[in-house]
């Protein structure tokens, strides 16, 4: 998805038709429009829009956290949830360092955009897309190499939002005034990947039971093979 | 058959050197160990352990968690046709396995849960020499074990890690399951039940080891299924439990005889004389 934020007028009609069109509960919404800035001093103000939602990143940092594999990329690339598998530990939800996850109140399990999955595979385009007035919005497959989405990325060089550590393949991509998009770039809030209490403890204690049931297995090993090469008394004592 | 003089064994407070008949005689007698129920536990435990670990291992599936290979990952999850599904047998046969528990240790508190816990809680003096002795005996060093109770010290050990772990699979697993609690929670519940599985299977390895193949300890193996144990083996490696059931045998036994014998002479069935 490219989005053109010269066109954006942060109406939010996005974020309403996706939340109309999945149910998203009170309070939590899995795309948004956030304003950054203005910054400088007067009369040198900048501002920009960051319109945004799940990147559906090549790399996800989100899959690799896991536990259960409730989270994957599907065939066409989308980072998607299995709802049925999510256990609701959210620390997916962590890991994302642009907050597109959220745990949903009711089901105590994870929710995100699916690049509107069941729209795009029935021919619709996604509710947020169809629904801007702007058209900022441009959805296409941008392994075609005919497509308007490859064209914008590819020769207009529209560019992900990428900062330091977080650089993990976005497929989202941002266009528009040179210095807005600059401005994006370099003050849309990310968040550094949060790694819980609970996950630190389970790092350490990983290796300690890898280690402990690794010798205990390795020691009934070496005893079965002292008790072959010793063999056994013929008569029971 | 040659009179053996068991009061002459039990007289004393280790194992002591057997003569052929005290031996034959040992070999040839067997004493309770395991009543009918807690087998069926034992068994009923182990199939659940055997298929919650195939399941769960292939559940666990992240770089950050995963400890299995992805081909296995990927031929359990095939085999259940889907992960949803794996994942639905894995909680089924866990609700289904802390059911039975429940009821068990329930329905079983007076004769079986605390006498168990009495027994099998606590380390005492003797058990801690006995883990020691172990250790320098598996290091190659020649030292002699301490007698044992009904349960050795090993034994005492890993019923602690299991019992435990169990508890904390149970507690945790629920968690997960029904996502109950915030999402901390269940963070903390995925730690817990890995650590707990982990830690349990650490010790399965020697427990099935110990049951399975180390012929010192075969026959209680055997006991888990006919529930006895013969005499030799318990008096080497259990004697206080041999000490302790032998003399209830032995009060049982002089109980009967004088209940039969009261009851033969009021019917008139032995000789007065006799008697005296």
């Amino acid at each position: 998805m490219v989005l053109n934020i010269d066109r954006c007028v942060d109406c939010k009609a996005c974020v309403i038709a996706c939340k109309a069109e999945w149910n998203v509960p009170e309070g939590y919404s899995r795309d948004w429009v956030k304003e950054i800035g203005p910054v400088g001093e007067f009369p040198n103000l900048k501002s920009a829009v960051y319109p945004g939602l799940c990147m559906h990143c090549e790399d996800p940092p989100c899959i690799k956290v896991c536990p259960s594999g409730a989270t994957y990329k599907d065939e066409k690339g989308r980072v998607l949830v299995d709802q049925e598998l999510c256990i609701g530990c959210g620390y997916c939800a962590d890991a994302c360092p642009y907050g597109a996850r959220y745990i949903h109140p009711d089901l105590g399990v994870v929710d995100k955009c699916t690049f509107c999955q069941p729209r795009v595979d029935a021919g619709l385009e996604p509710a947020c897309v169809e629904t801007c007035i702007a058209e900022a919005r441009i959805f296409g497959d941008l392994d075609d190499p005919d497509s308007e989405v490859y064209r914008l990325v590819y020769k207009e060089g529209a560019v992900p939002l990428h900062r330091g550590e977080v650089n993990y393949g976005a497929s989202v991509f941002y266009m528009g005034e040179k210095e807005q998009v600059e401005l994006l770039l370099e003050k849309a809030p990310l968040r550094k990947t949060r790694f819980s209490t609970a996950g630190t403890v389970w790092r350490i204690f990983r290796p300690l039971l890898g280690v402990a049931a690794g010798l205990s297995f390795l020691g009934v090993t070496v005893a079965a093979i002292y008790q072959l090469i010793k063999g056994e008394p013929k008569i029971e004592e | 058959m040659q009179q053996v003089n068991i009061e002459r064994l039990l007289k004393q407070d280790k194992p002591v050197p057997l003569s052929p008949e005290e031996k034959e005689y040992l070999r040839t007698h067997y004493l309770k160990k395991h009543d009918v129920i807690p087998k069926w536990t034992h068994w009923f435990n182990a199939a659940v352990w055997g298929f919650q670990l195939f399941t769960g291992s292939a559940l666990i599936n992240s770089t950050l968690f995963k400890f299995m290979p992805d081909w296995w990952i990927n031929m359990v999850s095939e085999l259940f046709g889907t992960r949803a599904n794996l994942l639905k047998y894995h909680i089924l046969v866990g609700i289904i396995w802390s059911v039975v528990l429940v009821v068990n240790y329930l329905f079983g508190i007076k004769n079986y849960t605390i006498p168990f816990i009495r027994r099998n809680f606590v380390l005492d003096r003797d058990d801690i020499l006995w883990l020691i002795n172990r250790g320098l005996g598996i290091l190659g060093m020649k030292v002699e074990l301490p007698p044992q109770g009904e349960y050795n010290a090993g034994q005492k050990l890993f019923a602690m890690v299991a019992i435990g772990g169990i508890i904390i699979l149970i507690i945790t697993g629920f968690i997960m399951s029904f996502h109950i609690g915030s999402a901390e929670t269940v963070k903390w519940a995925i730690v817990f039940h890995f650590i707990a599985a982990g830690g349990v299977v650490a010790g399965l390895f020697v427990h099935i080891f110990m049951a399975a193949v180390l012929w010192e300890e075969h026959p209680s193996l055997a006991s888990m299924i006919t529930g006895k144990v013969n005499e030799l083996y318990a008096y080497h490696n259990h004697f206080k439990w041999w000490k302790e059931m032998k003399k209830l045998e032995l009060e049982v036994r002089e109980r009967e005889r004088k209940e039969y014998e009261e009851k033969a002479k009021e019917m008139g069935l032995l000789p007065e004389e006799e008697n005296n």
